[in-house]
């Protein structure tokens, strides 16, 4: 016990802001909304016990859950890729050519603290609308772009290269990365005449597999719940024709806009499972292609 | 509505005021603090403000707090502080939520101040009564309204339209629109594309002699209302008359400043009458209003409706002073300056009567249309089901798939009307 306590004391001790707030904020809130799930409640009456109700009406009947599903899953398959490369690529930049720079690292990472922001989100819009900035460029090369974000077909491109623009955190932890990876590996590599191709994909990446996995669960959580810049893009209901209709954009629409806050918490509770089953399943393919330095075969 | 159930109404209403003056005033003794809430714009706000320095100027002992949000916002933050239970003492209410928040208790009747500290003597009892739910007044009307298709006059007088902005028809609004078309070479489209706009729809339902829902909450309009309706603009569309299909889309539920009436781009739009305010702020060109169109019989599709309701809360503590504010914002001649005409047109005459010489050329405007369309109006429709914001949700998007062409109205129509129906169901 007390060797125990020793050696993790100091661990728990760095986590208790976050198991403060845990216990004292998130808990609370949280089973309120596994209870309210299997209720009825407009927030004008009191909630009503209704069973399964809400999950079987999801399930069966409700044709926009599947359809906010489908949105967020190609957002998630389309994006986390995306965003990953990006990110692996300007951090593979950084730490060669301009390493002692730190200015430019703060400025490869602003877009991801601006990203979030509803500023940004409407500068977006602004962006892809018909007569915005990129079919202003388009125009000088001449060609005639669409409306991206009114056209169902491509407004949720305009979401994934947003999403791929804000790679500025994966990256940091790239870099991170990066920098653990002993000289000498690349060096004897050299003088054995590995073209820079194959020094990649020989040392850099299998040498990176766990900060990548790392970064591939974070993101495809961050994925999943994507929520502001799709909320302000379709004028908070998803639109057009509901091709923006991302999962939590649903849920605070069925919330705060058709007050079903049980049938809201329902769909929180389903989103949770699926993230939980994604998270699961890169954590089970990991022991294939993850492999850790220390780990002895 | 009938005379005779006014006439009863208004009898109870009376009967109600004489009891209630009995135990008049109970002042409570809590510190004299009243909460004011309604949704607006800047424009709204400052005049509100403006009220609210004034009432407090007048009495000292009470301290009122005014908050105020959007539209979109409104409702959730009102929610929240329903379940919440402190909701302001005075809150801004409209017709599509009166019924659920007055049946689920979350208002109070205000039927027991009346004739005490509430004098509505003088006002009209139809607007009065669109305030009642179960026989008992729970809003106080604060203005009404109708539609209205607003209109650039510059432009309309410019190309030589000639039409009759009351009892024109919707073949008269095609002449008129390619008048603009033809006459400014296609520069200036003659109206924006209604395809999204329900309640477009809705009037051109009741003109075909139906209600959207009955008066039980039932969805009545029929697909095939729906699919003339967008078809009507389909043909607009393709013939180059309204503004292009990618651009109607991006507008979807803009905001007032981004109508082609106010950017330019076309000559005419869609509006609530106490807009005209607003809009005209907007636009150096002087605008018109005209009814929406008719079908060839003529049959009423518009009517006019409490804009705006202000209600006592059920979490009021200082009903006294609440109501001494409400009173003074209806009846005070000083208040009622202030607000003017932006909320809708007062209810009092002798209101109507005191702001008269001093109205704006677009406020004059507000009122004969007002007086003009007195005649041409069907009644006040059955309040809405619940569910009724998610239908109109539905045909947003119904709508734009329709405009982009990749569903024919027809399917299109039959698809909506069931969606509008489990929608409604699911809500009871």
């Amino acid at each position: 016990m007390r060797k125990w306590l020793n050696r993790n004391a100091p661990g728990y001790v760095f986590l208790m802001p976050w198991l403060l707030g845990f216990f004292l904020l998130a808990l609370g809130p949280i089973l309120t909304s596994l209870y309210m799930s299997f209720t009825r409640y407009d927030m004008v009456s009191s909630p009503r016990w209704v069973g399964l109700a809400n999950y079987d009406y999801m399930f069966t009947r409700d044709r926009r859950f599947w359809k906010a599903l489908d949105v967020t899953m190609w957002y998630v398959v389309l994006s986390v890729p995306t965003r990953l490369i990006m990110a692996l690529g300007v951090a593979m930049l950084l730490d060669k050519g301009l390493r002692t720079i730190s200015i430019y690292r703060a400025i490869f990472y602003l877009p991801s603290l601006l990203g979030s922001s509803i500023a940004i989100a409407i500068l977006w819009r602004q962006l892809f609308e018909g007569d915005g900035v990129i079919n202003a460029l388009l125009a000088r090369i001449g060609i005639e772009g669409p409306n991206w974000i009114a056209n169902p077909d491509t407004s949720l491109y305009t979401l994934v290269v947003l999403a791929m623009w804000q790679f500025g955190s994966p990256m940091l932890i790239f870099l991170a990365g990066l920098r653990s990876i002993p000289r000498d590996l690349y060096e004897a590599a050299e003088i054995d005449g590995a073209s820079r191709y194959r020094q990649f994909f020989r040392i850099t990446l299998p040498l990176l597999a766990p900060v990548i996995f790392f970064n591939l669960v974070l993101q495809t959580i961050e994925a999943f719940k994507t929520f502001s810049s799709a909320f302000i893009i379709s004028n908070g209901t998803g639109a057009p024709a509901d091709s923006l209709l991302f999962f939590t954009v649903y849920l605070f629409n069925e919330a705060f806009k058709f007050f079903r806050m049980g049938y809201a918490s329902a769909l929180a509770w389903v989103l949770l499972l699926i993230i939980a089953f994604f998270t699961a399943i890169t954590f089970f393919t990991s022991k294939y292609w993850v492999h850790y330095e220390n780990e002895r075969d | 509505m009938t005379t005779m159930t006014r006439r009863a109404a208004m009898a109870r209403l009376a009967a109600t005021a004489a009891a209630a003056t009995a135990f008049g005033s109970m002042a409570s003794a809590q510190s004299r603090r009243i909460r004011h809430f309604w949704w607006g714009n800047p424009e709204r706000d400052r005049r509100t403000f403006e009220v609210i320095d004034l009432f407090q100027a007048k009495h000292p002992d009470v301290a009122v707090s005014g908050e105020t949000i959007g539209w979109n916002d409104y409702w959730t933050k009102m929610a929240t502080q329903t379940a919440g239970g402190n909701m302001a003492d005075l809150v801004q209410m409209d017709y599509r939520y009166l019924f659920e928040y007055a049946r689920r208790g979350a208002i109070r009747p205000l039927d027991e101040f009346i004739g005490g500290g509430l004098d509505l003597s003088d006002f009209d009892k139809g607007p009065l009564e669109g305030g009642m739910v179960d026989g008992k007044l729970y809003a106080l009307n604060i203005g009404s309204n109708s539609q209205v298709m607003t209109y650039n006059t510059r432009i309309f007088d410019e190309t030589g339209v000639e039409f009759d902005p009351i009892n024109w028809t919707y073949d008269d609004m095609i002449a008129a629109i390619t008048t603009v078309n033809d006459k400014t070479g296609g520069a200036v489209k003659g109206t924006d594309d209604m395809s999204l706009n329900i309640t477009m729809l809705e009037a051109w339902i009741q003109q075909n002699g139906r209600g959207f829902y009955d008066p039980e909450g039932n969805v009545t309009a029929t697909p095939e209302d729906v699919a003339t309706y967008w078809q009507f603009w389909a043909d607009l569309r393709d013939a180059g008359l309204v503004v292009d299909a990618h651009k109607t889309v991006a507008l979807g539920n803009s905001k007032m400043n981004e109508q082609g009436l106010v950017t330019g781009e076309t000559a005419m739009s869609f509006n609530w009458s106490n807009q005209l305010v607003g809009v005209q702020s907007l636009m150096t060109d002087p605008i018109g209003a005209a009814m929406i169109p008719h079908k060839p019989d003529g049959a009423p599709g518009q009517f006019i409706k409490p804009s705006m309701f202000m209600s006592l809360s059920r979490d009021a503590g200082d009903t006294e002073a609440a109501i001494a504010y409400m009173n003074d914002w209806v009846n005070g001649p000083e208040a009622t300056a202030i607000l003017g005409l932006e909320r809708g047109i007062p209810c009092s005459p002798k209101v109507r009567a005191a702001l008269a010489p001093n109205l704006s050329p677009v406020e004059s405007l507000s009122v004969s249309y007002f007086n003009a369309i007195q005649d041409k109006v069907g009644p006040l429709p059955p309040p809405a089901p619940k569910g009724a914001g998610e239908v109109s949700d539905a045909f947003m998007r119904t709508s734009e798939s329709v405009v982009l062409g990749n569903i024919a109205p027809e399917d299109a129509a039959v698809q909506f009307i069931e969606d509008s129906q489990s929608i409604v169901e699911r809500a009871l």
